[in-house]
């Protein structure tokens, strides 16, 4: 019976590595419930719930890191508009964060860029995403 | 305990199984089968609402739910599109520069061919919808395009569904070329978009008659039928294409291009889907 047992599970988790990477899973969870800057452990590690764009926009808020950021997050969207999956609010953010760099508010600039550059990177991961996943949504 | 084994190591195979088959027909040129998933499409709606009538579902959400119907008929009774198929029929009536008209550059003089739309071009190599074979004619005849969602080329293209209001839609799909164009269109409408992540799919297939805010979205079955539409929130007629671009955007994607080959081909697919029903355009919808 538990040899059973277990082949089911292993079958049923075939479906689950295809939908998504557990850490990716778990990193998603702790972000959802506690927001970005919590610590969380998983196999053993321990991580922080923070994207890699609020992590490069914690750096020191000056001219020249806000202009980079803003280089990075506009390069980001070009990339996520030629495979056509751009969000809608990611234009407008880079035209904020564009003001805000121009007013010399480095900090907020810094923080709008990482938020942009965090939706070119989620549309281009849907794009990769679908191009294997539509066809289960297909009724048969 | 022999047979609760076999059941679980059957339901285990049967579950891959299912998965299996999901990710790996369909998806291809060489697996994909249209007249299969028109049937699957319909079967898949007539299994969830088994008490609408195939043929109703030209009707959209009306088909569906009693208190939107009483509503939309009691708009029917003075139509909200009559004075733009009016309108329709004096700017498909009215010669160009050249001297020429619209009827000259379709089959039957323009007239009742609304079912035969989208169509594979063969020598274009594409799918042209009748918005487009509009504004080609117009260019044709050395005269300027149109825009494309909404004004005058909806106001013809709702005069030629009118005349062929219950002529049945019979989109083919002649060669591998036509069908790629079908496949994309299939895969552009089961992709999610947009920062909510969803798919035409999501809303009217799954979502269909299920209350988003204050909204039921259509079955997909028979959306194409009733276009083009003279919509409330618009206050105006307008094409499909500018409804796909609107949907785009309520999932907080970017819109594709109007009239550009996704959107084509994702009518085409559409299209196809609801072969073998009805045109009732043009239509009026919340």
């Amino acid at each position: 019976m538990k040899k059973t047992i277990s082949l089911v599970a292993a079958l049923m988790m075939i479906s689950g590595v295809v939908a998504a990477h557990p850490f990716n899973e778990a990193f998603n969870e702790q972000r959802a419930m506690y927001g970005k800057g919590h610590s969380f452990t998983w196999d053993g590690q321990t991580y922080i719930t923070d994207h890699p764009e609020e992590v490069a926009a914690a750096a020191e808020a000056n001219a020249a890191n806000a202009t980079k950021l803003l280089a990075s997050a506009k390069a980001k969207y070009a990339e996520v508009m030629a495979v056509d999956f751009g969000w809608t609010l990611t234009k407008n953010l880079l035209k904020s964060s564009n003001k805000a760099l121009e007013a010399g508010d480095f900090r907020k600039s810094m923080n709008i860029s990482a938020q942009a550059e965090y939706h070119s990177r989620m549309g281009i991961a849907q794009y990769h995403q679908s191009q294997t996943e539509w066809i289960m949504a297909v009724p048969e | 305990m022999k047979i609760i084994k076999s059941l679980l190591v059957g339901a285990s195979l049967a579950l891959v199984a299912s998965i299996t088959q999901a990710a790996s027909s369909g998806n291809t040129l060489a697996s994909v089968d249209p007249e299969a998933d028109r049937l699957a499409m319909q079967s898949f709606f007539q299994k969830r609402f088994p008490q609408v009538p195939l043929d109703d579902y030209v009707n959209g959400i009306y088909s569906l739910d009693a208190g939107s119907r009483e509503q939309w008929e009691e708009i029917e009774e003075f139509p909200p599109y009559e004075f733009d198929i009016e309108e329709g029929e004096i700017l498909f009536n009215t010669a160009f520069a050249n001297g020429k008209s619209y009827a000259g550059c379709f089959a039957n003089a323009g007239i009742g061919i609304r079912q035969n739309f989208p169509r594979w071009d063969e020598s274009q190599g594409k799918i042209v919808t009748l918005e487009l074979a509009i504004n080609q004619c117009r260019e044709a005849n050395g005269e300027k395009k149109l825009g494309w969602k909404k004004g005058k080329i909806a106001q013809i293209s709702a005069y030629m569904a009118y005349t062929s209001r219950d002529n049945v839609f019979d989109v083919q799909i002649p060669n591998d070329e036509a069908k790629a164009a079908y496949l994309d269109g299939k895969q552009s409408f089961y992709t999610r978009r947009g920062q909510l992540n969803m798919s035409c799919a999501n809303c009217h297939i799954a979502g269909a008659n299920i209350l988003i805010r204050a909204d039921l979205p259509g079955p997909t079955l028979g959306h194409v039928t009733h276009f083009p539409v003279f919509r409330s929130k618009w206050g105006e007629l307008g094409t499909l294409q500018r409804r796909y671009g609107g949907c785009q955007k309520n999932v907080r994607g970017v819109p594709q291009k109007t009239q550009g080959e996704k959107f084509r081909n994702l009518e085409f697919f559409q299209t196809y889907m609801s072969n073998g029903l009805v045109v009732n355009g043009p239509g009026a919808r919340k």
